[in-house]
């Protein structure tokens, strides 16, 4: 049986977390994608997140990507993913430097396009889209830790801003 | 991922194993296509050996259910707990073109169903 969710105002991270996180930065290529995986379950292991929800923070990241390398191109932009772990949660951000892009028409009828962004809004905790002007859409992910069970060791402590 | 095609009943069932994702959802488009233009009215995807699913392997199955809607429907064959829930989020699991067994005898007892109400071989 799947654990309850746990139950928390969500704050917002602080703005600068590049001495604090772990980064992958792979081509925005399907081929890339279980990579991608293998990092996010990695960073799932260490923040201590239930196995059952680092699967579904796995979907959420992989349809994050999917965008990404759907629309790429031939261009293969960098995927960079940062992954950075607080005393209450896991973040994962994705950016690829392209803005996100909704599927045209054709491919399919319309319940079998468009599942990433559903998927990703039921699979975690939050996910927040940032346009940026130099990084294109930055998603963020965010999935709630346990508060039972003790923090991961020398993790961030929660960021004291006010979530939106 | 690999898919190994086998049969129950004459009804073909792909069993797959590891992931499948948008990497190599198409292998498995390419594998139920056959069945599909030959107008079988029952597939079987034996999923127990898959790990993981995310949209792109999803896609294929609701395409399958589609095509399948109006003669028979697509059923899968011990799906794991993470997996079952993405097919129950994705509304996959209340869809009447969709079954879901917990393994083959369950598969084979509902192909039997099919086969008395169609009045025929599937």
């Amino acid at each position: 049986m799947r654990p309850n969710k746990p139950s928390m105002r969500i704050p917002r991270p602080p703005v600068d977390q590049s001495s604090h996180c772990r980064t992958l930065s792979v081509g925005a290529e399907a081929r890339n994608l279980r990579a991608l995986r293998a990092f996010v379950e990695e960073a799932a292991a260490s923040a201590r997140l239930d196995v059952d929800r680092g699967y579904d923070l796995k979907v959420a990241v992989s349809e994050a990507c999917a965008n990404a390398v759907e629309h790429s191109g031939s261009e293969h932009r960098p995927l960079q993913v940062c992954a950075t772990t607080y005393t209450d949660r896991l973040v994962i951000e994705i950016a690829n430097g392209a803005h996100f892009r909704v599927n045209p028409a054709g491919g399919g009828p319309p319940e079998e396009r468009g599942l990433g962004l559903p998927l990703m809004v039921a699979m975690v905790d939050e996910v927040r889209f940032v346009n940026t002007p130099d990084r294109g859409t930055l998603v963020r992910l965010t999935m709630l830790l346990d508060p039972t069970l003790p923090p991961p060791a020398g993790m961030r402590p929660p960021s004291s801003g006010r979530a939106r | 991922m690999e898919v190994e095609a086998t049969q129950i009943r004459s009804v073909p069932v792909f069993a797959i194993t590891g992931e499948i994702d948008h990497s190599n959802a198409s292998t498995l488009s390419t594998a139920v296509e056959t069945p599909l233009t030959r107008g079988e009215s029952v597939i079987l995807l034996d999923l127990t050996g898959v790990d993981y699913i995310d949209s792109g392997g999803v896609s294929v199955l609701l395409s399958t259910v589609r095509r399948l809607r109006n003669r028979g429907w697509l059923g899968v064959i011990n799906p794991n707990e993470n997996v079952r829930r993405l097919l129950e989020i994705v509304g996959l699991t209340v869809d009447h073109g969709f079954r879901m067994f917990a393994d083959q005898d369950e598969a084979e007892q509902a192909i039997d169903a099919h086969t008395a109400t169609t009045g025929g071989s599937v």
